[in-house]
């Protein structure tokens, strides 16, 4: 998972990770605290993202989350990851709707 | 019932050593979560566990030996899928079951659970050799040779845990057959086993090496024509040593051993093989007929007894009721024992999830295998459900109870019989969903008569080239890629995984999802129009070439 994310014209990135006792996707909000909705990121400019990136993974495991990384989101509210892989992540697993995870708070 | 019909009674040695393994995988899970072991010290001990991480929580993959579970484990299955996930599971093309939502926290609690039934997650993970697969019909069918679950589970046990054999270069899976017919796509595993009666009543083995699937789909070879009983394991032993000691591990993806025996070639491999058994303690490998006895006498074996009109009151059924006849001419295939019939129920229902089943379904199956079938039930490599030895008078009253809880489509080996990975709803690795695509074409095909009137047709997906859902052997395959961040499929035809296993060619540019279910459909009603009489979709493919159904495929694209 470590190819660089390119960043389109609109986009923006924030970050996601899995919390590590039960796997649920979290996001990383303003104050550096992971939630689970995609509503609640930061959106991070490409030039800021690295020292964030470094950051946040080296406070995972005191945060309690694996698998830091950045993810490219059109600059809209709640943000909406570019890729088909990171939609369903934000949103949940397509095949079962009652999954569905929300985006706001 | 004591002692299981189907599958190997555990002992106190099998039980002492799970819990033994289940106290170090707690003890490693809570030194993870206080922060003393790194993800990275902790992934390759969870994986040994069957523990993945992923997209959207933990998942945890159950091996089922050879495939075969009895009642009681059915129903731990539906408890685990009750207590700690979201009431369902995945049944696999490599006969195991897949859990989705799983708790880090939880897993001990879940393994110990497991562990009560005599069942583990072990080996279903990292660079071993997997859970072995087997014949879904083995014991019962009518054209069966010898009951390969007795190698199976002497298999097993020297598979598991083998000192030598737990850091492979790469993962590594063996199937074994006993019948004719290729049920277990032999020549698509690194070791492909089909045994036979030999001259003096022993059993002999064909062996398969270097086949696969994956990144590169390779038809394995035939190693050795027949391999005496008692000279099985001495065998199995050199040529995974012979891999061991040659085989790549600097490049994940040449890694495996179809990588080798095409580097090597056939014959220098089987030389290499000879070479190191003629230097092995061969009396130490030596599996007597006194161990296979042993092992024999560890399976119960059902006492078959059916009323003489069993096959009179099966065909007066079958008249009166068109529907359930076209499922029995799907859904049934012949048994050894006269008065008997093996039943398969369809994971596939018209537009749903290929293999999931709810912890409702897995109850009511479980039932079902205690009342039709002396509790025991098979998961097959197309991700179905078979009831072994069903008595032919009481077939229609199973089929009943199997409509109730929507597990009577009459579809295998048929089009709406669709073998799908988990794809990009679940799966780390994937480019592209394989499930909706499923649905789509499962929906599009629902109707029973129909898919009678097309005929065998395989459609077979994966959700990226590590090829899970065995697309290459799919009379039709649909292989997902990613265009810059979207799902499209490429579509092969051609694939066979029996008998004269070959590998699907591509057909033209990858079409996005809703293009590709309309091209199937019009590639499907080409051979309607094309084929000749008796013919099935791989003979009309196999006269004709693929231009008719490129041209239809393609059509309005
Ligand atoms: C969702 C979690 C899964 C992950 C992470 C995963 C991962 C992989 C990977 C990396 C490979 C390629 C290995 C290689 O080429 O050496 C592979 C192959 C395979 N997997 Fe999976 N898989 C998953 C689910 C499944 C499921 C659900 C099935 C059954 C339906 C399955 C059955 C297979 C089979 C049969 C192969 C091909 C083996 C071969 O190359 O001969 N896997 N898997
Ligand atoms: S084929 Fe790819 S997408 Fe499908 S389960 Fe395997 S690794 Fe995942």
């Amino acid at each position: 998972m470590k190819r660089p994310v390119r960043v389109g014209a609109g986009e923006k990135l924030v970050l996601t990770a899995n919390r590590l006792l039960d796997g649920t996707i979290v996001w990383r909000d303003r104050l550096g605290q992971w939630q689970p909705v995609i509503g609640a990121a930061e959106k991070l400019d490409a030039e800021g993202v690295s020292d964030v990136l470094d950051l946040a993974q080296a406070r995972a495991q005191a945060d309690g989350v694996v698998g830091v990384y950045e993810v490219a989101v059109r600059d809209v509210d709640p943000p909406e990851p570019v890729t088909v892989r990171e939609r369903i992540r934000a949103h949940g697993p397509t095949v079962h709707p009652e999954f569905a995870v929300e985006t706001v708070q | 019932m004591s002692v299981p019909v189907g599958h190997y009674q555990y002992d106190q040695v099998d039980r002492d050593f799970l819990e033994a393994r289940i106290a170090e995988f707690s003890e490693q899970v809570a030194r993870r979560i206080d922060g003393s072991l790194s993800e990275d010290e902790f992934k390759p001990l969870r994986l040994m566990n069957g523990l993945y991480l992923q997209l959207h929580a933990y998942m945890l993959r159950i091996a089922i030996p050879y495939g075969t579970i009895d009642s009681k484990q059915m129903r731990m299955f539906a408890h685990i899928a009750r207590r700690y996930d979201r009431d369902y599971g995945h049944f696999t093309t490599r006969q195991n079951i897949q859990f989705n939502w799983i708790k880090l926290e939880e897993t001990p609690d879940i393994l110990r659970d497991l562990a009560s039934v005599d069942m583990h997650a072990i080996q279903t993970s990292g660079n071993c050799i997997r859970n072995v697969t087997s014949d879904e019909f083995a014991g019962a069918a009518a054209d069966e040779l010898v009951d390969p679950r007795i190698h199976a589970e002497i298999l097993r046990q020297w598979s598991t845990l083998h000192p030598e054999f737990t850091f492979l270069p790469r993962k590594f899976k063996i199937a074994i057959s006993g019948s004719p017919h290729d049920r277990v796509a032999a020549r698509f595993h690194d070791i492909g086993i089909l045994a036979r009666p030999g001259d003096d009543g022993r059993t002999v083995f064909r062996i398969f090496v270097g086949g696969g699937l994956g990144r590169t789909p390779i038809i394995g070879q035939e190693i050795f024509d027949a391999v005496p009983e008692e000279r099985l394991l001495a065998t199995l032993e050199a040529i995974v040593r012979v891999y061991n000691a040659h085989g790549r591990r600097d490049n994940i993806y040449k890694a495996r051993i179809k990588i080798l025996v095409q580097a090597l070639g056939i014959d220098a491999y089987r030389e290499a093989v000879e070479a190191e058994l003629a230097q092995m303690d061969l009396e130490h490998y030596r599996l007597t007929p006194e161990m296979v006895d042993a092992i024999q006498a560890r399976f119960a074996v059902p006492e078959l007894s059916a009323p003489d009109n069993a096959a009179q009151e099966l065909a007066s059924k079958r008249r009166e009721n068109p529907e359930f006849d076209l499922w029995v001419r799907s859904n049934t295939h012949p048994h050894r024992e006269a008065g008997h019939i093996i039943a398969v129920v369809s994971l596939k229902p018209a537009g749903g999830i290929p293999g999931d089943a709810t912890s409702a379904q897995m109850d009511r199956l479980a039932d079902l295998a205690d009342e039709y079938s002396f509790g025991e039930l098979r998961i097959t490599h197309l991700q179905n459900i078979v009831l072994g030895h069903v008595r032919q008078d009481r077939l229609y009253a199973l089929w009943s109870s199997l409509k109730e809880v929507d597990l009577a489509s009459a579809n295998i080996g048929l089009i709406g019989d669709i073998v799908a990975c988990p794809g990009l709803d679940y799966c780390a690795l994937a480019n592209a969903r394989s499930i909706p695509i499923a649905q789509k074409l499962g929906a599009r095909f629902g109707d029973a008569s129909l898919q009678a009137e097309i005929g065998a047709l395989r459609i077979n997906i994966s959700g990226c080239i590590n090829a899970c859902g065995h697309h290459h052997a799919g009379h039709i395959g649909l292989l997902g890629v990613d265009k810059r961040g979207e799902e499209f499929f490429q579509i092969t035809l051609g694939g066979r995984a029996e008998n004269g296993a070959s590998i699907g060619t591509i057909l033209g540019p990858a079409l996005p999802e809703d293009d590709t279910v309309d091209a199937i459909a019009r590639l499907v009603d080409r051979y309607l129009g094309i084929r000749q009489k008796g013919e099935t979709f791989l003979d009309t493919l196999d006269r004709l070439g693929d231009a008719p159904f490129k041209e239809a495929a393609y059509e309005t694209v």
